[in-house]
């Protein structure tokens, strides 16, 4: 998967623009994290990714095709989405309808459907839930049947909206394993979040968005080195990482092994 | 001082469901106090939420035992419309906050108001003062329908501080926010609490939770497991079994002890265990 995004703009109807000249390429299968103040344009430019937004301007190509070459049910097939607010995703009255659902409109074969719902049920932590109505699961299982439905497709690609909204400890592990998983069978996962921890314990490379503006974008450490740029984003580095900046650590740390160790560097250079 | 609530021996258990949600629990909240509750999902914390305004039992039917009294009334002797003008809850999705009969954000703000026999004079003048502490101004007109899941947190959280209750209750109220408006409604909710509002807050950022409350309170499975301060709760051994994790100033702390490093305390905040950090260079 080669996903690539040259000088994209997007003005809504309204005249409001969200993205002003994005330009990033994503490929292979390293997990990316898009961060950022809410209005930045994260969903935005996720949402042009299958094309359930159009660019005004600006290009897409996805493993070389033009995005605008093909209809977006096709585009569904190769990146799913995952949408922020599972009631704009979730329709039908069970949870196994919701998985059924989008791999039988691509054509998937039904025991193939059959044998994903039973692994991406208990790989989403529903599998005592397949017959629930959706409107019946708590806020966080209803993010985990949307994830859940999108990951039935088997896409090459993934988008994530906010799934770290609400999300306690275990909510938080299942996640990681979910992004994990993803990575070791060849997917490429594209994941918007607000949680900074959450964030640096689970993706190398991070993109800073701002104003509709692509601002950062890196591996996560230099990223988050960028103190000045965060704070203009208004985007706070996680505990950890501000407890070593303010402290006066020269490092970039994300774990407290990281702030031990440079703190011990830092206590012998000053001898 | 004064118990703002006195929950005595209180179980409740959801019609047609066969565990209890919330099972003997018994605490009181000081007028005053910065009440924080933490537990996993399902927990119970939100069913607690709505049994501390009165939704459970008088909305959300079931099986109750022992009593809530808040500001000295029993909630199962009133009603949900007389406990609102004591006690007022911001729900955790804020759609649901919604009257869904008013046509502008402003109508909105105006609408409990409005049930409150508050006269017109007056409420737009504390329409008006809400649209700039929750930083609506600029949408008043808006339909409320139409605006973006931060925008409908912060019309929310509006909706309920214009009644002035002298208790808020905020269930994971800053959702939909990006971490710095998130701040930017904490900052109000700590001005209110200064002002002398009690305050009881369900939240799952366990830093603020550290930095902002007297008190908190722990649930699993409906039961409570841990009850005091911060400091008290966050450094306890146990909490990590409880689907709780503590801050990551307190495993800073603890790593640093673990390697040998002499430190005075276990931090639980960021200016503590920054200074600390500092402190050890030297």
């Amino acid at each position: 998967m080669n996903i690539e995004i040259t000088e994209l703009e997007h003005v809504y109807p309204t005249g409001e623009r969200a993205l002003s000249g994005i330009g990033v390429t994503m490929a292979g299968t390293e997990p990316v994290a898009i961060i950022g103040q809410n209005g930045a344009g994260k969903t935005t430019l996720a949402k042009h990714l299958n094309g359930i937004l159009k660019p005004s301007g600006g290009r897409i190509t996805i493993d070389g095709v033009d995005i605008g070459d093909r209809a977006t049910c096709e585009w569904a097939k190769k990146i799913g989405y995952a949408f922020q607010n599972p009631a704009d995703q979730l329709f039908l009255d069970s949870v196994r309808k919701e998985f059924e659902f989008g791999p039988r409109q691509i054509g998937m074969p039904k025991e193939q459907i059959e044998e994903r719902v039973v692994r991406v049920a208990e790989l989403v932590g529903l599998q005592h839930k397949l017959d629930v109505h959706p409107f019946d699961l708590t806020p966080v299982e209803k993010r985990f049947c949307t994830i859940g439905a999108v990951v039935m497709m088997d896409p090459e690609a993934i988008v994530f909206d906010e799934p770290t909204c609400g999300q306690d400890l275990d909510g938080n592990r299942r996640l990681e394993r979910i992004i994990s998983e993803l990575r070791d069978s060849g997917k490429l996962c594209i994941t918007i979040s607000h949680d900074m921890k959450f964030v640096t314990a689970n993706f190398s490379r991070v993109i800073l968005m701002c104003r509709g503006q692509v601002l950062l974008d890196g591996p996560a450490r230099s990223v988050f080195a960028q103190t000045d740029i965060l704070k203009q984003s208004f985007v706070a580095p996680p505990p950890i990482t501000r407890v070593a900046q303010k402290a006066g650590l020269p490092d970039t740390v994300f774990g407290v092994d990281a702030l031990i160790t440079a703190l011990k560097q830092e206590r012998d250079r000053r001898g | 001082m004064a118990s703002a609530i006195e929950v005595n021996d209180f179980s409740f258990r959801y019609q047609g469901d066969k565990r209890y949600a919330l099972k003997h629990l018994d605490f009181a909240i000081r007028q005053g106090e910065f009440f924080c509750v933490v537990g996993a999902n399902g927990s119970g914390k939100s069913t607690l939420c709505n049994a501390l305004v009165g939704l459970v039992p008088h909305y959300f039917t079931g099986k109750t035992r022992g009593e809530i009294v808040v500001d000295g009334t029993k909630v199962s002797e009133s009603t949900v419309a007389d406990l609102s003008s004591t006690i007022g809850l911001v729900f955790q999705n804020p759609f649901n906050q919604l009257s869904y009969t008013a046509g502008s954000v402003a109508e909105e703000l105006a609408y409990g108001l409005g049930n409150h026999g508050v006269e017109r004079s007056e409420m737009l003048e504390r329409v008006d003062t809400v649209a700039r502490l929750m930083r609506i101004e600029h949408i008043l007109h808006r339909n409320p329908l139409e605006l973006s899941g931060g925008q409908v947190q912060r019309v929310a959280l509006g909706s309920v501080f214009i009644l002035e209750p002298r208790i808020l209750v905020l269930d994971e109220c800053t959702t939909q926010l990006d971490p710095l408006g998130g701040e930017e409604i904490f900052d109000v909710v700590q001005r209110l609490n200064k002002d002398g509002v009690t305050i009881v807050m369900v939240d799952h950022d366990m830093e603020r939770v550290a930095r902002c409350a007297d008190t908190v309170m722990v649930l699993d499975q409906g039961e409570i497991v841990a009850l005091g301060t911060p400091r008290e709760v966050f450094t306890s051994p146990t909490l990590g079994e409880h689907g709780v994790s503590a801050p990551d100033y307190v495993s800073i702390s603890r790593a640093l002890v673990e390697d040998g490093w002499d430190i005075p305390n276990i931090e639980i905040t960021e200016e503590p265990t920054v200074a600390m950090v500092r402190g050890l260079l030297r």
